[in-house]
């Protein structure tokens, strides 16, 4: 009979998400009826009388799956949200593609450096736009406590810090030549000015490292 | 009979916050208690007490835990939290104005 309550309880459940909350749902449904049953058969009533006492007293289940299912679907983003990302987007590349242009135009009129420097701006104004892009985006939120659940938002999460990475990485290198051309026009240092390259890289590396022992931390 | 399970329906809520006011319980026993103060008169349907408990526990008025049973199966026991409190208060005043008004029209 015991049997028969759970089967019952499941059968109801049947087309509803497998999550951690559905399954602990019917399980303290199924636990406390299972209760009912056992105080029904004390009160002298027979298994099958005490069976159908519980079942008449469990009523309409749907309310409670449909809830269930409801929460289980994805909130997508808005279409605001897109049309906002995609415009920022959208300047980064503009600036990308003029980046050329400006170091053409500004260089007719004014020096080198100036012009170079004219044109590095660009790439960093839109770098850092892409940044901004990239975390402004929503993480994603966990439905439920499952493995699948947890494992997409661990993927989420690092393939946003890693395109972060990335483009913060790109930005770094650009300045990193600005300073170096910058550097040896202004003292006419070639000789020795290529050991900014050097220190740049010991420097990134010794950021990356700080970041992941931050990050081991964290867990 | 309609009408009267229609009112009771609708403080559903409040009847388990009631409950749990005075001590963390579980689905059963919170029915069951409910059966005793009204002489066997009343019954919550299990589908309504679940999705109530489901509602409260979202809205943050009421929290749950596993119970350590060493026998049988294991419950789910709620508890009232600070804002289930004051929502009881809210529902309990609003209950009193309605059952006045009521009281002075029919």
């Amino acid at each position: 009979m015991i049997q028969k309550i759970r089967t019952y309880i499941q059968q109801a459940f049947v087309g509803v998400p497998q999550t951690k909350r559905s399954i602990e749902l019917q399980e303290e449904i199924i636990s406390n009826l299972i209760d009912k049953f056992n105080d029904q058969l004390k009160n002298g009533k027979t298994e099958e009388e005490a069976y159908q006492s519980v079942i008449v007293s469990v009523g309409d289940l749907s309310e409670l799956t449909e809830g269930l299912k409801e929460r289980h679907t994805l909130s997508p983003v808005s279409s605001k949200e897109r049309k906002h990302s995609a415009t920022i987007k959208a300047i980064a590349v503009i600036l990308y593609i003029l980046s050329p242009f400006a170091l053409i135009f500004v260089s007719s009129f004014a020096q080198g450096q100036t012009a170079l420097l004219t044109m590095f701006s660009f790439i960093a104004i839109a770098t850092g736009l892409l940044v901004y892009n990239s975390s402004i985006k929503p993480d994603y939120i966990k439905e439920e406590e499952t493995m699948v659940e947890e494992f997409k938002e661990w993927k989420a999460k690092r393939s946003k810090k890693n395109e972060a990475y990335r483009l913060l990485n790109s930005a770094y290198w650009l300045l990193v030549v600005v300073t170096y051309l910058y550097v040896s026009y202004t003292y006419f240092s070639w000789h020795y000015s290529w050991i900014i390259f050097i220190i740049a890289l010991a420097i990134q590396r010794i950021v990356k490292a700080i970041v992941m022992l931050g990050d081991k931390n964290e867990n | 009979m309609t009408i009267t399970s229609d009112i009771l329906r609708g403080h559903t809520e409040t009847i388990i916050l009631k409950h749990l006011m005075e001590k963390d319980s579980y689905g059963y026993e919170i029915n069951k208690s409910i059966q005793d103060k009204t002489d066997n008169a009343f019954e919550l349907k299990d589908a309504t007490l679940y999705s109530a408990f489901q509602r409260l526990e979202k809205a943050g008025f009421i929290s749950s835990y596993w119970g350590d049973e060493k026998t049988g199966a294991r419950r789910r026991y709620y508890t009232i939290t600070h804002e289930g409190r004051i929502y009881y208060q809210q529902n309990k005043e609003a209950w009193e104005r309605a059952k006045s008004l009521i009281d002075s029209l029919i």
